[in-house]
C-alpha cells in the first residue's frame, strides 16, 4: 500500500449499559481519550468520518454530521457510514488520495434506549423475506451451523466435541475480558453455563452463543504516513484496506456454510500488504455468534474448512491464551471479543482496532500476547449484517 | 408498516411465491427479476416465470425460533429454516406452521431436515385492526402430514353438458380440533382466518377439477367473518389462484364477496351456474366459495352459547359446463326478514335470538324451500339417495331430515357439525362434499342451505360419470380430513387463543 494510512491515537468507551448518557456524550468521550492520547486539538482535524447503524432509529437523530459538528465546533467535511470498518475504509481513501492529511473517524451505536425493539431494527440487516418469513437476529447462525453439521457429515462423537467447541470460544472469550478494562462482560463464564443456556433454549445455540446489546464508543485519529512522527514515535500502518460484498439474502447464497466475503476480502488485504497467514497472529474476529468466531478461522485461511472446531477444541482442553494451529499460535480476540467485550454495532470495528492497536505497541497490558515471534502485524475482521459485506484490515508497525 | 406499496408488492410476489428462471442457465431467482445475473444480457427479457404455489420442497436446515420479533409473538415459539425447490436450484427462508411446540418437547433438528414440504397460504404476523392484513406462503407444513401436497395437473375438457353443475371442488379445514363430550370442532391455527380457508379451499377445488384457472370468469367469496369490513376475501383469492386470464399483475376476472349469513355461499351456486350457460357471458367456469372462521362470543358472554358449536372452514364449488361432476336440476329459494342472529358493524361476535332459531327461523326456510323444489321437481324422497341441510348442530338437520321423511343413510352421511362443527357458510357445502365424495353416478342430491336472517336455499343435483374419474384427483377429501392420524386436539384455552389469531 503507498502512502500508508497512519494510526496515531485510539480512544474508546466501556461497552455496555450507558442509559444515563446521551449519544453524542459517548463518543465525545472516545474522541476526547484518543485526542488526548495524541495531543491532538479539533482545529487540526480536516475531516471527520463517523459510523453508526441505527441512530437515527434508537435515538431519533437523522444527521448525525450536525451533532458532530455541534460537539466539535468543526464544519469540516463529515460523513456518516454504517459500520466502523467502512468509515475507516473512506478514512484511508482520502488519505491516501492526498485530500486530507488528519482526520478523525468514530464509532457509536446506542442499542439500549431501544431495548424491546432493538431486535426488530437488526431485522434491518436480514433480507425482508427472511423477516417476513419469521427469522431472528440469531435465527441465520444456527442454521448456518446447522448447514455445516450437514455439509461435513459431523456426528456422534465430532457433535459433541464441536458444540463444546463452540461453547469454549464463548468462555474463552470471557477469560479475555477479564483483563480488558473497557469490556461489557468482565467476568468468566463456565462450559456448562453455555450449555445450559442452550439446553434451556432447546436449540443449537444458546443466550451465551451470542454477542450481547450493547452502548459505546470508539475513535482513532489517522493520518498521512509523512504526518505520523509529529504525533507519536509508534505509529501503527494500515497495510490493507480491503472489503468484499455478498447477497443480503442469505438463503439465496450458494455457500450456507461460510462467509463469502471474508474469504474474498482475506486474500485481498493479503496480497496488498504483501505477507502471508504465517505473519499474522493476532486477530480480532467478528464473533456475533460463536458459530461466527468459528466460521471466520476456516474463512481467514487459519483453518481447513470443516476442521476448525477441531482445533479449538483441542487448544481448549488446556487453554494457554492462545488456538494452536498447525503448531502456530494464534491470539483470537483478546480482548473478549463481541461476546464479552460488547458490540455496539458502529463502534465494534473501533474496538478491534483499538486492540491490534496496542497488542502492535505492546501496550495491552494484561492481554499483552507472547508470540513465538516478534509481534509485527494483526488482522481485523468485521462484518455488516449476516456476512453481507466483510471488511478485513491487516495493520502493521515498522 | 402499514405501507399500502409494500404490502401490494410484498403479497403480490410471497403469496403466490413467484419466481424467474434463466432460460440458458437454469438459474432461479425468488423475485421477478427481467435478467440473470449469471449470463447477464443475453438473457434480458427471455426469462420464464415460475411458481412454487403448487409445488413441494425439502426443508434443508432448521432451528427453533424461541424468542420471536415482535411482530411474530403470537406464533409463540416456531421452527424456522431453509427450504429448497427444484433441487435445490431455488432456496427460500420459510417457517413452519400448524405446529404447537410443546414447552417439554425434545427437538432433534435432524428428524425434521430433509422431509419434504408444502408452501401453505398464512397471515404474515400481527399488524394494528386497523391495518391491511398481511399474507404470505413462506409457512410451510410436512407434505407427509395432515396437508398432502397434490399436484395441479390441468386436463383438457372432454365433454361438454346441457346442464350447468360442479366441476370440482374441495374442503379445507385446519388440523386443529376442540373436542367437548361427542363434539369435535375445527380450530384454525394463529395464522388461519377466513381469507387463508378461502384459498385453501380454492386451490383444492382447482386440482380436483383439474380445470385451467385463467378460464374461470368470476369468483364469489361467501363469508360472515371476513376480517375486513370493506375489502373483498374474493380479490386475494383470484390474484394467489391466478382466477382469469392474467395480464401484467391483474387477473381477468370478475370478483365479489357475498354475505347472508350462513347461506352466502350455495346462494350463488345458481348466479355461477347462469353465469356459465349464457353463451354470451365468456365466462367457462366460475368459482364459489363459502369460508368461516366461525364467530362466537366467548361462553359465560351474551352470544356465548354459539362457543359450543362453532368451527372453522371453508369450500370451494368450481361450476361449468364441462365435465360435470353433478348437474344442477333445478333450486328453489326463500326469504323472510327474521332476525334470528346477527352482528352489527363493529362488533367482534355475532348475537343470537335464541327464541327464534328454531321454528321461526331454521325449520321453517329450510322447510319451505325443500318442499318447493320438489314439489316443482315432482320429487319424492324415494328419488332423492342423500339430504344435506345446514348444520348448525347436530340436532337440528337431524330433525328437519326426518320430518321431510328422509331415513338416516339419506342424511347421516352428510352430517359433519359433530366432527369439524359449525362452519357457517361453508357448513352445507361441506355437507355437499361429503355426499360427492361417495356418491355414484346418477345419483340425486337434495342441499339446502340456511342462513340467520333468513332465508334458505335448496338444490337438487345429479351426479354424473365424471364423478368417479374425478374423485382419483383428489386426496383430502371429508373423510381425509376428518380422520386424519395428524389432527391435534386442543384444550379450550388454546382454542380461543388460536381462533382469536394475529
Amino acid at each position: 500500500m503507498q502512502n500508508r494510512p497512519a494510526i496515531v491515537a485510539v480512544g474508546r468507551t466501556r461497552f455496555g449499559e450507558h442509559y444515563e448518557k446521551e449519544p453524542e456524550k459517548i463518543i465525545e468521550e472516545a474522541w476526547l481519550k484518543a485526542s488526548e492520547n495524541a495531543g491532538i486539538e479539533r482545529k487540526n482535524l480536516e475531516a471527520c468520518y463517523l459510523s453508526d447503524y441505527f441512530l437515527p432509529i434508537t435515538n431519533k437523530f437523522g444527521l448525525e454530521e450536525g451533532f458532530l459538528s455541534e460537539l466539535t465546533e468543526l464544519h469540516v467535511p463529515m460523513e456518516v457510514t454504517r459500520s466502523f470498518s467502512s468509515a475507516l475504509s473512506n478514512a484511508c481513501n482520502a488519505i491516501q488520495a492526498g485530500k486530507h492529511n488528519i482526520v478523525l473517524v468514530g464509532g457509536i451505536e446506542k442499542m439500549t434506549d431501544r431495548w424491546d425493539k432493538i431486535r426488530d431494527d437488526l431485522m434491518l440487516l436480514e433480507d425482508p423475506w427472511s423477516y417476513y418469513a419469521g427469522c431472528t437476529p440469531e435465527a441465520n447462525h444456527e442454521l448456518m451451523l446447522r448447514a455445516y453439521i450437514r455439509k461435513y457429515g459431523i456426528k456422534g462423537d465430532d457433535l459433541e466435541k464441536l458444540n463444546i467447541a463452540l461453547a469454549q470460544i464463548s468462555v474463552k472469550n470471557h477469560l479475555h475480558a477479564t483483563k480488558n478494562e473497557y469490556a461489557q462482560y468482565q467476568r468468566k463464564i463456565t462450559l456448562e453455563q453455555v450449555l445450559n443456556t442452550r439446553k434451556e433454549a432447546r436449540k443449537p445455540l444458546g443466550l451465551l452463543d451470542y454477542a450481547p446489546i450493547s452502548d459505546g464508543a470508539s475513535a482513532l485519529i489517522l493520518t498521512r504516513e509523512d504526518f505520523a512522527q509529529k504525533f507519536t514515535d509508534k505509529p501503527i500502518y494500515i497495510l490493507s484496506s480491503a472489503s468484499a460484498t455478498d447477497y443480503l439474502t442469505f438463503p439465496a447464497r450458494e455457500d450456507m456454510t461460510h462467509f463469502l466475503v471474508s474469504k474474498m476480502a482475506m486474500k485481498s488485504a493479503l496480497k496488498t500488504a504483501g505477507i502471508s497467514l504465517k505473519d499474522l497472529q493476532v486477530v480480532e474476529l467478528y464473533d456475533q455468534s460463536t458459530v461466527m468466531e468459528m466460521v471466520s478461522l476456516e474463512d481467514l485461511g487459519f483453518c481447513k474448512q470443516g476442521e476448525a472446531w477441531r482445533n479449538i477444541y483441542e487448544s481448549c482442553q488446556d487453554y494457554k491464551g492462545y488456538y494452536e494451529i498447525n503448531e502456530q499460535k494464534i491470539f483470537v480476540n483478546m480482548n473478549g471479543g463481541l461476546k464479552a467485550d460488547g458490540n455496539p454495532l458502529g463502534a465494534t470495528g473501533g474496538a478491534q482496532i483499538f486492540e491490534i492497536f496496542k497488542q502492535l505497541r505492546n501496550e495491552a497490558g494484561e492481554r499483552q500476547v507472547r508470540s513465538d515471534r516478534e509481534l509485527k502485524h494483526g488482522c481485523i475482521l468485521e462484518l455488516e449484517g449476516f456476512g453481507t459485506k466483510g471488511y478485513v484490515y491487516i495493520l502493521g508497525r515498522d | 408498516m402499514s405501507s399500502e406499496p409494500i404490502e401490494r408488492r410484498v403479497s403480490y410476489l410471497g403469496d403466490r411465491l413467484k419466481g424467474r428462471r434463466c432460460r440458458f442457465c437454469g438459474k432461479e431467482y425468488f423475485e421477478l427479476k427481467n435478467y440473470c445475473g449469471t449470463c447477464g444480457r443475453k438473457s434480458f427479457g427471455k426469462m420464464e416465470d415460475i411458481d412454487l404455489f403448487y409445488d413441494k420442497g425439502t426443508l434443508e436446515v432448521c432451528t427453533l425460533v424461541n424468542e420471536p420479533t415482535n411482530k411474530f409473538t403470537k406464533l409463540g415459539k416456531y421452527i424456522y429454516g431453509i427450504v429448497s425447490f427444484h433441487n435445490g436450484r431455488i432456496r427460500v427462508p420459510g417457517r413452519l406452521t400448524d405446529r404447537i411446540t410443546k414447552p417439554d418437547e425434545e427437538l432433534d433438528f435432524s428428524t425434521l431436515e430433509g422431509r419434504e414440504v408444502v408452501p401453505r397460504f398464512r397471515r404474515r404476523y400481527s399488524v394494528e385492526r386497523c391495518d391491511i392484513i398481511p399474507t404470505i406462503s413462506l409457512a410451510f407444513t410436512f407434505a407427509d402430514e395432515y396437508y398432502q401436497h397434490q399436484e395441479y395437473n390441468i386436463a383438457k375438457p372432454r365433454k361438454e353438458h346441457d346442464t350447468p353443475g360442479v366441476v370440482g371442488y374441495g374442503v379445507y379445514t385446519s388440523r386443529f380440533r376442540v373436542k367437548e363430550g361427542t363434539m369435535e370442532r375445527s380450530v384454525p391455527f394463529t395464522d388461519e382466518d377466513a381469507i387463508t380457508a378461502a384459498v385453501e379451499a380454492g386451490k383444492l377445488a382447482l386440482i380436483h377439477s383439474g380445470i385451467d384457472s385463467s378460464l374461470v370468469g368470476k369468483v364469489y367469496v361467501g363469508s360472515e367473518s371476513n376480517p375486513y369490513a370493506v375489502k373483498p376475501i374474493a380479490s386475494k383469492v383470484a390474484q394467489v389462484l391466478k382466477l382469469g386470464e392474467e395480464d401484467e399483475d391483474m387477473q381477468g376476472v370478475d370478483a365479489i364477496d357475498t354475505e347472508f349469513a350462513c347461506k352466502a355461499a350455495t346462494s350463488m351456486f345458481k348466479d355461477a351456474s347462469s353465469l356459465v350457460s349464457y353463451s354470451k357471458s365468456n365466462v367457462k367456469y366460475a368459482m364459489v366459495i363459502g369460508t368461516d372462521n366461525s364467530q362466537a362470543a366467548p361462553r359465560d358472554c351474551p352470544g356465548g352459547e354459539l362457543d359450543l358449536f362453532v368451527g372453522f372452514g371453508g369450500a370451494a364449488y368450481i361450476f361449468g359446463k364441462h365435465d360435470v361432476i353433478a348437474e344442477i336440476e333445478g333450486w328453489y329459494s326463500c326469504t323472510s326478514d327474521t332476525p334470528d342472529f346477527w352482528r352489527r358493524d363493529g362488533e367482534p361476535y355475532p348475537m343470537h335470538g335464541g327464541r327464534f332459531t328454531g321454528d321461526p327461523a331454521y325449520f321453517k326456510h329450510v322447510r319451505k324451500a325443500a318442499k318447493k323444489l320438489m314439489e316443482r321437481l315432482d320429487l319424492q324422497t324415494k328419488d332423492i339417495n342423500y339430504f344435506t341441510a345446514h348444520q348448525p348442530n347436530f340436532q337440528f338437520p337431524a330433525k328437519i331430515a326426518k320430518e321431510l321423511g328422509f331415513k338416516e343413510e339419506q342424511y347421516m352421511h352428510s352430517l359433519q357439525v359433530a366432527k369439524i362443527g359449525n362452519t357457517y357458510s361453508g357448513s352445507s357445502p361441506v355437507g355437499l362434499a361429503a355426499i360427492l365424495d361417495k356418491a355414484k353416478p346418477d345419483e340425486r342430491i337434495l342441499i339446502v342451505s340456511y342462513g340467520s336472517g333468513a332465508g334458505s336455499d335448496a338444490y337438487s343435483l345429479l351426479t354424473t360419470n365424471e364423478i368417479l374419474d374425478k374423485r382419483k384427483r383428489q386426496k383430502m377429501t371429508v373423510k381425509y380430513l376428518t380422520e386424519n392420524p395428524f389432527v391435534e386436539y386442543v384444550d379450550y384455552t388454546t382454542y380461543r387463543r388460536l381462533k382469536s389469531g394475529m
